[in-house]
C-alpha cells in the first residue's frame, strides 16, 4: 500500500535529508544530510527502520502536512508546538496519523531544527547516493529545492516492528541557547598567538542570523586577528572552525563548501554539531579545546 | 597542529589532524606539487580503502576523510608506491567571450585590449588543479601573469552556469550558477557538472583543458543543442 502526504505550508526552510552524499567531495560536491545527526538518527530508531531512510528537516518555522493516507511518524529535535487537527502532541514520540489528518507546526521556544520521521520506503530518487536536498546545487530530496505547497511526498508502507513510541526521558536532550563545544586544534590552530588563543577560548560568540546549512556565522564584540599569510584552497569538512580575514569564525555545516582559503583553527568534535545546529540566532557558543 | 612525518608514495608528508577521523596531508617538496598530489590522489582511488569515505585533492594538500576514528593515518605507508602515470586527456571548450560581465574591470586591471586578453587565454593550455569549492567548480593553472587580475570586490550573488573566469593567478570555471567573487570574461554553452552522470563531471585533476573562441550565434546554436 502506499502512502502519501501532500505539503500545505512550506514552513521557514524545510528539507527532505538523509545521512549525507559520500564520496562525491572530489567533485565539489558537499556531504549534505541532517544537520541534527542524534535527532535524525532517533527519528528512524523511533520507528524501528534503518537509519538511512529520509526525514524531513525543519528549520525555527515548521510546515504544514495534509495526509492522504494512514501512517506512523515520528517527530524529534526542536518541540515546535506540533498540532494534529488543531490539538497539541508532544515531541519525541511516535503518532498515528489517520487519512485526512492535517498536521502543524510553529516556531520552537528552544532549539531550532525539527525532524519528521514516516515509516516505509519513500518512493524518492536518489541523487549521487543519496536523499539529501542540497539547495544550492538544485539537486536531492524532491527536485532539488525547498519542500513547498502543493509537494507531494510518497511512500510504500510498511508494517510498525520495534516501534519504541517514545525516546526515553534520559536521552532526550535540553536544547539551551548557551552552549559550550568542545573542538581539536586545526591546522592553523597555531597561526594565532597566545593571546588571540586565549581571548577565543574565553569569548561568548553569538550566531549570526546569516548562519544556514552551509556554516553557522558567529559574532563578538572584538573581533579575532590572524595574520595574514599566502593559503591556498585547501579540504574542509563539517564542523571545521574557519577564521576569515574579518576576524569573525564560522562553523562550517553540512552544506559548507569542500574547500576552502581560510585558516582553519580547530574542528567542534561530531558530537556537538548537532546541538550547535539547534543553537538559534543570537544564542551563544562558547570553545572549549578537548582533552583527546 | 602538525605531528610526525608520513612516509607515503616515495614523498615525505607533514600529517595534520582536521577531526576525529579526518586528516590533511601535505608533500614537503618544492616541485611539481600538483602531480604528486594528483598521482597520490589516484593511488588511494585505486587503492580501495575500505574505511576511505572521501579524499579532497587541492593545489598543495590531500584531505582524506574515514568512516571511522580509530583509522591511524600511518596506516596508509604500508601502501606500495607504484610506477604510475594517471592517463589525462585534453579537453577543448568553446567559449563565447562576448558574454564576458567584466571586461571594463579587465581592460582597466591589465592594460591590455578586450581582444588581447582574449587571445593570451585562448592560446594557452590549462591543467585541472582541482574541483570544488562548489559542485564542479573547475580550478585552472596555467594562467599568464599579464592577465591575472584580483577578485571582485564585492562578488556576485549569482555567477550564470558555464562562465569562465579570472580570480588572481587562477582561472576557473562555474559549473553550476552560483555565487562568486571572480571576473567573468565568458561563457561556455557546454554543460561539465550533469548529477544524473557518474562521475557527475568528466574531468579529472590532472587533465588539459583548452579555450576556444566562438561567437555569439554559435553559442545560442550549441546552446539549444546541449539543453
Amino acid at each position: 500500500m502506499k502512502g502519501s502526504l501532500i505539503v500545505t505550508v512550506g514552513g521557514l526552510f524545510t528539507t527532505i535529508q538523509d545521512r549525507g552524499r559520500f564520496g562525491y567531495r572530489k567533485f565539489g560536491v558537499p556531504v549534505s544530510g541532517a544537520m541534527d545527526k542524534e535527532a535524525y538518527k532517533w527519528a528512524n530508531r523511533l520507528l524501528g527502520q534503518s537509519e538511512n531512510t529520509p526525514v524531513i528537516e525543519m528549520t525555527q518555522k515548521g510546515g504544514e502536512f495534509l495526509f492522504n493516507t494512514d501512517a506512523v511518524i515520528s517527530i524529534t529535535g526542536a518541540d515546535m508546538s506540533p498540532r494534529i487537527n488543531g490539538d497539541l502532541i508532544s515531541t519525541n514520540k511516535v503518532h498515528y496519523i489517520t487519512e485526512g489528518d492535517y498536521l502543524e507546526f510553529d516556531s520552537p521556544e528552544k532549539g531550532y531544527r525539527t525532524y519528521i520521521g514516516i515509516l516505509g520506503e519513500w518512493s524518492l530518487k536518489k541523487v549521487m547516493s543519496s536523499f539529501s536536498t542540497y539547495t544550492l546545487g538544485e539537486f536531492g530530496g524532491l527536485h532539488g529545492e525547498l519542500l513547498d505547497v502543493g509537494d507531494k511526498i510518497s511512500w510504500e508502507e510498511r508494517k510498525p516492528e520495534n516501534v519504541l513510541e517514545e525516546i526515553p526521558k534520559e536521552c532526550i536532550p535540553y536544547y539551551s541557547s548557551k552552549l559550550t563545544v568542545e573542538f581539536i586544534a586545526g591546522p592553523e590552530w597555531d597561526w594565532l598567538t597566545k593571546e588571540e588563543q586565549e581571548k577565543f577560548l574565553s569569548t561568548p560568540f553569538k550566531v549570526n542570523s546569516r548562519s544556514n546549512r552551509m556554516g553557522i556565522r558567529l559574532d563578538m564584540e572584538e573581533p579575532l586577528s590572524i595574520p595574514n599569510r599566502d593559503m591556498k584552497s585547501s579540504g574542509v569538512i563539517p564542523g571545521i572552525i574557519q577564521l576569515p580575514p574579518n576576524g569573525k569564525p564560522i562553523i562550517l555545516m553540512q552544506d559548507g563548501q569542500t574547500v576552502g582559503g581560510y585558516p582553519r583553527i580547530g574542528k567542534v568534535l561530531d558530537i556537538y554539531l548537532g546541538r550547535v545546529a539547534q543553537v538559534p540566532p543570537g544564542g551563544i557558543v562558547r570553545f572549549m579545546q578537548s582533552k583527546k | 597542529m602538525e605531528s610526525k612525518l608520513l612516509q607515503f608514495n616515495g614523498v615525505s608528508w607533514s600529517v595534520f589532524r582536521m577531526g576525529e577521523s579526518a586528516w590533511l596531508i601535505k608533500p614537503q617538496i618544492d616541485e611539481a606539487l600538483l602531480d604528486c598530489i594528483h598521482k597520490t590522489n589516484s593511488l588511494l582511488e585505486r587503492s580501495e580503502i575500505p574505511q576511505l569515505v572521501d579524499v579532497i585533492p587541492a593545489y598543495d594538500s590531500l584531505t582524506l576523510i574515514f568512516n571511522s576514528s580509530s583509522f591511524n593515518i600511518f596506516q596508509i605507508s604500508d601502501i606500495k608506491s607504484q610506477l604510475y602515470n594517471p592517463e589525462t586527456s585534453l579537453y577543448e571548450i568553446p567559449v563565447c567571450y562576448n558574454l564576458g560581465l567584466d571586461w571594463d574591470e579587465m581592460e582597466q586591471k591589465t592594460m591590455l585590449k578586450k581582444e588581447e586578453i582574449i587571445s593570451v587565454h585562448s592560446s594557452k593550455e590549462y591543467t585541472i588543479a582541482m574541483t570544488g569549492f562548489l559542485p564542479g567548480f573547475v580550478f585552472l593553472e596555467g594562467l599568464d601573469e599579464q592577465i591575472s587580475v584580483s577578485r571582485k570586490e564585492n562578488p556576485r550573488i549569482k555567477v550564470p552556469s558555464g562562465s569562465i573566469g579570472i580570480g588572481g593567478n587562477q582561472t576557473g570555471i562555474y559549473s553550476i550558477e552560483s555565487p562568486g567573487g571572480w571576473q567573468i570574461i565568458g561563457r561556455t554553452p557546454e554543460l561539465f557538472f550533469d548529477v544524473n552522470q557518474n562521475p557527475p563531471i568528466k574531468f579529472k585533476a590532472g587533465d588539459k583543458v583548452r579555450f576556444q573562441q566562438i561567437t555569439n550565434n554559435e553559442f545560442l546554436k550549441l546552446t539549444s543543442n546541449e539543453r
